[in-house]
């Protein structure tokens, strides 16, 4: 990796990180001042806006790792790994969102913190999962380490659609199967996907920005 | 058939260990690489036996690089290292046996009988290996690396442990593949045991590899 | 033929190795009698907390089973000898693969009894059934056991990483096993959990087809 940042990215990251802030605080805006109270559970139900967007994110976190892990072996050039890596700790920041924000909807609609219902029981697991993916790459010091990432990468990405089957087979679901919402709150859990998917890129670039800084300043010693 | 090392860089975290090797292993040759501890000489070994990849450079294998024949090159290459690359649960010949038949050699039980004969471990044939003396250990080591009659052979420190007989078991044997037109890389601080097989010599200094004559016989 | 050779290897060499044997064997028991213990001394449901039990003892003591395996490769280098005879890497994945199996095998006849016994649940009738369930499930253990182990080498923490990474991946093999064998000794029949035998079987080829995909690039990192 080429140890000067281009410039462009330097630039563009403020303005991403600006456009990202300011979404996320509209989106806010949006959540509490326009989006209508949901007769059933009242505020509780807005957790939705935050819950949504943060699973969609953690799965497209995931699947670019699974990508980005394929690239590596098939290029062998330490980017796809940086990009694979990166990609699963912001991956791991949703996930953890949507483990905190789940139980507190769950509390209100279905008076308990946790069920073992499907998609949160999935989600603990890759939570699981992903976290052993960086206790290992933590772990690993030598040239193994983009290689064995790499491997974990597509193994565990590759096992997702057959946990997520059998684990809705095994218990069946209390989940929502649909959003169903009307339309004003559609057009708001709309705009607060897209908020929180310009945080993604923002916090990806961060962090493999971070990760070519670090690669670059162990290069040069 | 010929081993080479073309612009091998390695380093370890910060370390630079190898910088911009060249070696070429050509048949009948036996290269004595010597150096200090430290020096690079076991990495380089490691390399060139396709143990370990490097950072930079590339191993070749008949002239072409050996990442793109390594299973035929691996069949080619008897490695010899500072670990014994055995089980230890087997005995000597369980040991040789099973690397002789994935070597796919005919009749693995036979050749490893006698071999491990020469090196005068007869009696030691049915005991795991796990409770044998450094130097058996390093015997043994030897028989499995030659076992196969490789055209290349790649030994860091062979000598090492071995009292008289062994070495000159070693060296009747380093001389056969010489003669059968096997190319040979012998890393050793033994000198003397070696120098009479010895064609050509290289010192490895901070990484650096250079060409030395049996003369400046310092380091 | 590689394959064979490699199976018999790993036999051999766990066979002659009768401490950690029986050290597994005695974990496995105890595994099963904390269990018995935490779920007793009345039982509310005798055939699933059985098969609770006998799933559970069995994932653990494979890892102790799997990082042996892994140990008895890299203690004096022989996996790296292996690596360096130029042998088919799936094939000493096969190889490999077929050991663990064999050795979990050993591990559930010595288990299955102990928790038949302790929960008074099954009958001889079911055992054929047992058996294949028990083979659908050990099959992707020792699949995915393999590959994970593989990728764990060298590591300090093996086998808590094993066990981290192996459990999360296998549930939807455990949980079928689990309703299988509950479904055997409650029913006496699988009528009404069939369908987990296809995602068993699923698992099965996938952890297969990753290792035929991926065990050279596995192999291939440095240690």
């Amino acid at each position: 990796m080429n140890s000067r940042i281009p410039a462009w990215w330097s630039t563009g990251r403020r303005v991403l990180w600006a456009a990202a802030l300011a979404m996320i605080a509209a989106s806010f805006w949006m959540v509490f001042a326009r989006a209508p109270v949901e007769v059933q559970m009242g505020a509780v139900q807005k957790i939705v806006y935050v819950h949504v967007p943060s699973a969609i994110a953690t799965l497209l976190a995931f699947g670019l790792t699974f990508a980005a892990s394929i690239a590596f072996l098939a290029t062998r050039s330490a980017i796809w790994d940086s990009i694979a890596a990166a990609s699963c700790e912001v991956g791991m920041v949703f996930a953890t969102i949507v483990l905190v924000s789940g139980p507190l909807w769950a509390r209100s609609a279905w008076n308990t913190w946790w069920t073992w219902e499907p998609r949160l029981t999935t989600f603990l697991i890759l939570w699981l999962l992903y976290g052993g993916y960086h206790v290992v790459r933590a772990s690993i010091s030598s040239g193994a380490k983009r290689t064995v990432s790499s491997v974990l990468g597509i193994v565990l990405f590759v096992n997702l659609p057959i946990v997520w089957k059998s684990v809705q087979w095994w218990r069946g679901s209390l989940h929502p199967q649909a959003v169903t919402m009307d339309q004003d709150m559609r057009r708001v859990l709309l705009f607060s996907m897209a908020a929180w998917m310009v945080f993604f890129v923002a916090a990806f670039q961060e962090r493999l920005r971070l990760e070519a800084l670090r690669e670059a300043s162990e290069m040069e010693s | 058939m010929t081993l080479g090392a073309r612009d091998i860089e390695k380093r370890f975290g910060h370390r630079t260990v190898l910088r911009r090797v060249n070696l070429e292993l050509l048949p009948g040759e036996v290269v004595l690489l010597r150096g200090a501890n430290g020096s690079g000489k076991t990495t380089l070994a490691r390399i060139l036996a396709t143990v370990l990849a490097s950072d930079r450079g590339t191993v070749t294998f008949e002239g072409r690089p050996v990442r793109s024949q390594l299973r035929r090159a691996r069949r080619s290459i008897g490695f010899q290292s500072h670990r014994p690359l055995l089980y230890l649960g087997l005995t000597p010949l369980e040991n040789l046996d099973f690397f002789g038949r994935l070597a796919g050699i005919p009749e693995a039980g036979v050749h490893a009988r006698r071999l491990l004969g020469r090196f005068g471990l007869e009696e030691f044939l049915d005991a795991p290996v796990e409770r044998f003396s450094r130097g058996m250990l390093q015997r043994v080591s030897l028989a499995r690396a030659l076992l196969p009659e490789p055209k290349i052979l790649i030994l860091d420190e062979p000598y090492a442990g071995l009292d008289a007989e062994g070495s000159a078991t070693l060296n009747d044997l380093l001389e056969e593949a010489r003669d059968r037109g096997a190319a040979a890389l012998v890393i050793s601080h033994d000198v003397e045991r070696v120098a009479p097989l010895v064609t050509r010599e290289c010192v490895m200094r901070g990484g650096v590899l250079e060409d030395g004559s049996m003369d400046q016989a310092t380091a | 033929m590689t394959l064979f050779h490699v199976t018999a290897k790993d036999l051999k060499l766990h066979a002659r190795d009768a401490r950690f044997l029986a050290t597994l064997a005695l974990f496995s028991l105890s595994l099963v009698l904390i269990l018995s213990v935490a779920f007793g001394p009345l039982f509310q449901d005798p055939a699933r907390e059985a098969s609770a039990t006998l799933w559970a003892a069995l994932f653990f003591a494979g890892v102790l089973g799997l990082t042996r395996a892994l140990d008895m490769e890299s203690e004096s280098g022989g996996g790296e000898a292996l690596r360096l005879t130029g042998a088919d890497p799936f094939a000493i994945y096969g190889g490999k693969t077929i050991a663990n199996f064999v050795l979990m095998a050993a591990l559930f006849a010595l288990v299955l009894p102990c928790a038949a016994v302790f929960f008074d649940v099954g009958n001889l009738a079911v055992l054929p059934a047992l058996a294949g369930v028990a083979a659908l499930a050990l099959v992707g253990y020792a699949a995915w056991g393999t590959l994970f182990a593989a990728l764990a080498r060298g590591l300090k923490a093996r086998e808590l990483l094993l066990s981290v990474l192996l459990f999360p991946t296998l549930i939807p093999l455990w949980i079928g096993a689990v309703k299988l064998t509950h479904s055997l000794w409650a029913d006496g029949t699988i009528e009404a959990v069939r369908d987990w035998v296809k995602i068993m079987v699923v698992m099965d080829v996938l952890g297969l087809a990753l290792a035929a995909w991926l065990y050279e690039v596995i192999q291939e990192a440095e240690e």
